[in-house]
């Protein structure tokens, strides 16, 4: 009995010492004191940086979460081929990105942070808002830039509350002001019915579109109406909205399956407004074509990123670049599914304008050359949008341009017909 | 006076009626015995006085009808079921069945002194006591199984099939310590067997069923001298 | 546990060991390296919550697939009370005694169903639930969650916060494995196991298998629900996205892997649900939903006890050392037909039978 109990916790003893040592990064050490000297942050030397990604690769999200990861490596990928990226203090630096499966847990997207944290310079482009949300307070009080992060969530760009942290994507307000605003300066007089996802991202958008349309006396709001994202039909909502004649409908929704829905129920009522979808719910292929959205007068959108699948944009310089670097580089050789791959190709460019512009290797000195990006067109982004850092309260990309489906695809507009 | 009274009990196993009208009678200490083929009904009659199957007509004990009533209140009652399988604890060693048996008393020295009877009514579990019930032998096993029964001291135990699967030899030990059990202690008896002479050496009257109806009720004596007995159910 | 030779020799055996682990837990946190301490952290948070699983499944044999939900909740009243500054022996007691209350009123419900009618009415916890909490903004922050950070090192100990974070989950898990140890190997363990093994037999000696049923579930939630104190107390973040139920069948994987209906199973379930994603991410990140299924497949043909199994033979030599002590039994030839699952099956470990 003495031995088998003492050999039990010999047993313990080594499974512990055995996860000790696989799972043991760097030991206790302070905030910074890095191996190269000079103040430098951890994650960077005078020849390389890295950077971390926790974003979900498996899951739901899986697919624009692997977009998130192989926009950005491509560009790195190609600019590494070229030498490296120039930064402010003079040196030439390579780019490694390590990217984390968080399969959108926010308790492994905490995990993926634990373990990066020591090592990579910064973290930045995964996708979630509560993935990232979960560390988000940690990376405040370790100091760790969580940048150009996708998530319309307002609170990352906010510079008060988030020190260390920046948005990238238009806020889901950002979509419906824009919407709004087209709308006000039509000239001709509307009455609009909303429907909207009763969460924070139908509200964000709501709040958008009324901000802009506040005091338009050519804009009625005649109907208001929410649904649950788990709703499994909205035709109740539509028909009480199609009472209400309005001739623009303003739809908030998250949910594809809800929008085709949305859009046959109404033709059905032989109701024919014209719509508002957001970003995420407007794809020609998913959405517009099987909701039948041909019958309608118009459908609007709105979007900062040129598609690659469209023809307009087949034979852009911008478009051959990066379809030729997500192949050999970012390890993605279909054609790009999600809007995300291009974004996060964006994320990268807006990093080497920052890095462009850092004078010292430090997180701090990161952020605040990160802060101070005027206006800079990144590749891929559609005329009328850019990337500005510097005012507060907005993210990385705070303005869309409103498009109209063709037919085919979105095309930019710049009056309400 | 009675203890237990079955008057027209029917019982469904889903669509199939299983039992179609059973009756049954046992006197305050007495034993009656039920017999039968396979199917005919006698473990079924076990199951609803039990309340494990649920029944139709009256089931009266102790003056009163105790049909509807959960299994778990019946046996608070003191009606003790030793099921076909035995259902003993694997996991659990000899001396914790039998405590498990003696789950609704709070009697802790009446409890230790019953199980000190118990192990000296089945002399074989006073040697496995600290082994575990799965790995005894099936005669064992069917003696603790009515040992635990008689840890909860009921008024009437229910025997299903005791004797299946065991040696002759084993069976009539069991026969044997349940006879003396009934003796010693009194209680009273509802044993289902489809071995009658063994049946007839435990029981004072005994009914037959047949696709769940009594066909046959007697004593043991009127009933042990009769040819249709003899042919049907001892292999004679 | 019977008879030993020396009785002195014995209580020596008793202590040494505890206070040995006890020892060595707390010096482990002062020695690892941070990340080490996040990490066993972790494991202390998910392991607790397949403890949680294990009673009301492993030990009572009850499918519960909801068990998430309690974490949830428990992590959503701790989150809340933190935030309006509550004290946190409050919210520490809040977030026990809410999903206990709210598991006692579903088993009240659930429990009289048989069979997979609970599993259904499980099945439906975290669906509702994560709706629930988008809708009860107020409350929970709606989809974007709520933060709270607290069990910070107090001044004066001249800890840093991550240790002193993991002796509050040693301190805390440690209490709740010790309390559920000691029950499951008492008198309500052997009453779970019985109506786990057959519920008729259980009330054929007058035990009412409903009445351990929601005795059951009701501590699994309790326990979920301190599971979920230690998850905002660690992780510091919840959302919607903790109860999903995805994340009720990771914790339900992690039971089986670990090995249900044992303690020490409880622990290498944790281990599993905690250090498996990050292992794979290890692996290849693109690859960590096919890694971790293959790791379930290939542990549950390997090892179809759960990770448990591998402690056995060291249980099986202190009881053959048992076995050998006692007078030889006679053994009739029909006792060998039984004998070789109570061989495998050490008294301090029961192990659910498949």
């Amino acid at each position: 009995m003495n031995m088998h109990s003492r050999s039990r916790k010999a047993l313990g003893i080594a499974v512990a010492s055995a996860l000790a040592l696989t799972l043991a990064g760097c030991a206790r050490e302070g905030g910074g004191g890095g191996a190269s000297g000079g103040g430098a942050s951890p994650g960077i030397t005078d020849t390389a940086v890295k950077l971390g990604i926790s974003t979900p690769l498996s899951g739901a999200t899986a697919g624009p979460g692997t977009c998130t990861v192989a926009g950005v490596t491509a560009y790195f990928g190609a600019k590494n081929a070229e030498g490296g990226v120039a930064f402010g203090d003079g040196k030439t630096r390579t780019v490694e990105i390590e990217a984390l499966d968080d399969g959108y847990d926010p308790q492994r997207a905490k995990a993926n942070y634990d373990s990066l944290k020591g090592d990579v310079f910064a973290m930045t482009a995964g996708l979630g808002t509560p993935t990232n949300r979960a560390w988000r307070d940690a990376a405040i009080a370790d100091e760790v830039p969580q940048v150009l992060v996708m998530t319309g969530d307002p609170l990352f760009s906010d510079t008060e509350e988030s020190p260390w942290q920046l948005g990238f994507v238009p806020i889901y307000q950002n979509e419906g002001e824009a919407f709004g605003k087209l709308l006000a300066s039509s000239g001709g007089a509307h009455k609009v019915a909303i429907l909207s996802q009763n969460d924070d991202y139908g509200a964000g958008y709501v709040e958008g579109f009324k901000s802009a349309v506040e005091g338009a006396g050519n804009v009625q709001i005649v109907g208001e109406l929410t649904y649950e994202a788990t709703d499994t039909s909205v035709d109740a909502q539509i028909t009480q909205l199609a009472a209400s004649g309005a001739d623009v409908i303003f739809n908030a929704m998250s949910v594809t399956p809800l929008t085709v829905s949305a859009l046959q129920k109404a033709q059905q009522l032989n109701w024919l407004p014209r719509w508002f979808l957001p970003s995420n719910t407007s794809s020609p292929g998913a959405v517009v074509e099987p909701g039948g959205g041909a019958a309608f007068p118009a459908i609007y959108s709105v979007s900062f990123a040129k598609a690659p699948a469209s023809p307009a944009f087949a034979e852009d310089e911008d478009v051959r670049t990066y379809l030729a670097a997500l192949k050999e580089h970012g390890n993605y050789p279909d054609a790009p599914a999600f809007p995300h791959c291009q974004w996060s190709w964006m994320v990268g460019a807006t990093l080497e304008q920052a890095f462009a512009k850092m004078t010292a290797p430090t997180r701090e000195d990161f952020m605040r050359a990160l802060r101070s990006i005027e206006n800079f067109e990144a590749p891929l982004m559609l005329p009328g949008t850019a990337v500005s850092t510097t005012e507060a309260g907005q993210p990385a990309v705070p303005t869309v341009v409103v498009q109209k489906y063709n037919g085919k695809g979105y095309d930019t507009v710049e009056a309400f017909e | 006076m009675t203890l237990l009274e079955l008057e027209d009990v029917t019982a469904f196993y889903g669509p199939v009626q299983v039992l179609e009208g059973v009756s049954l009678s046992v006197p305050e200490n007495g034993a009656v015995g039920i017999l039968g083929a396979n199917g005919a009904g006698k473990t079924t009659t076990l199951r609803a006085i039990s309340a494990t199957v649920r029944a139709g007509g009256r089931i009266v004990f102790d003056g009163k009808d105790i049909r509807g009533t959960r299994p778990d209140r019946v046996a608070a009652l003191g009606i003790a079921h030793v099921p076909e399988g035995r259902g003993t604890f694997g996991d659990l060693s000899v001396r914790e069945n039998l405590r498990v048996g003696a789950y609704l008393r709070k009697d802790r020295k009446g409890i230790a002194s019953d199980i000190d009877y118990c192990l000296d009514l089945f002399p074989n579990l006073q040697d496995r006591i600290t082994s575990n019930a799965s790995a005894l032998s099936g005669g064992e096993q069917q003696m603790l199984a009515v040992a635990r029964a008689i840890m909860s001291k009921p008024r009437l135990l229910l025997l299903d099939e005791a004797s299946l699967g065991l040696a002759p030899s084993t069976a009539k030990a069991v026969y044997d310590a349940i006879r003396r059990l009934r003796v010693e202690s009194g209680i009273a008896m509802v044993v289902v067997e489809q071995n009658a002479n063994l049946a007839f050496t435990l029981v004072d009257s005994a009914t037959v069923l047949e696709t769940g109806r009594n066909v046959l009720t007697g004593t043991s004596a009127e009933l042990r001298g009769m040819d249709e007995i003899r042919r049907a159910y001892l292999g004679g | 546990m019977a008879s030993v030779p020396s009785p002195r020799q014995r209580s020596w055996v008793r202590w040494a060991g505890p206070l040995l682990l006890v020892v060595v837990l707390a010096v482990l946190p002062l020695v690892f390296p941070e990340s080490v301490n996040e990490i066993i952290a972790r494991i202390g948070v998910f392991a607790v919550a397949v403890l949680g699983l294990n009673l009301v499944m492993g030990y009572t044999g009850q499918v519960s697939l909801g068990q998430i939900f309690f974490l949830g909740l428990g992590a959503y009243v701790t989150a809340y009370g933190v935030s309006n500054d509550w004290n946190i022996v409050v919210v520490f007691v809040l977030a026990c005694t809410i999903p206990a209350v709210v598991g006692l009123l579903v088993a009240l419900a659930a429990a009289r169903l048989g069979g997979l009618a609970i599993a259904m009415v499980t099945v439906a916890l975290p669906i509702v639930g994560v709706p629930l909490a988008k809708r009860l903004s107020d409350y929970t922050g709606g989809s974007q969650g709520l933060s709270a950070r607290f069990g910070d090192a107090p001044e004066g100990t001249g800890l840093y916060d991550d240790q002193w974070r993991l002796y509050l989950v040693l301190a805390i898990g440690g209490a709740v494995f010790l309390l559920t140890r000691n029950l499951v190997r008492g008198k309500y363990g052997r009453v779970f196991a019985i109506v786990k093994k057959n519920e008729n037999v259980a009330s054929s000696v007058g035990i009412s298998p409903y009445r351990y049923k929601v005795l059951a579930f009701t501590l699994a939630s309790l326990i979920g629900g301190v599971s979920g104190f230690l998850y905002m107390l660690v992780i510091q973040y919840t959302s919607p996205e903790t109860m999903s139920f995805g994340h009720s069948i990771q914790l339900l994987a992690a039971m089986v892997i670990g090995g249900a209906g044992s303690i020490l199973g409880s622990i290498l379930g944790g281990a599993y649900y905690v250090l498996v994603p990050q292992l794979t991410n290890l692996v290849d990140p693109s690859l960590t939903a096919l890694l971790q299924g293959a790791t379930l497949l290939v542990v549950l043909f390997v090892l179809p006890g759960g990770l448990a199994s591998l402690a056995r033979p060291l249980g099986r030599g202190r009881r053959s050392s048992h076995d050998r002590r006692g007078p030889t039994p006679p053994i009739t030839p029909s006792a060998t037909t039984g004998s070789g699952t109570a061989a495998e099956t050490p008294e301090t470990e029961r192990q659910g039978h498949p």
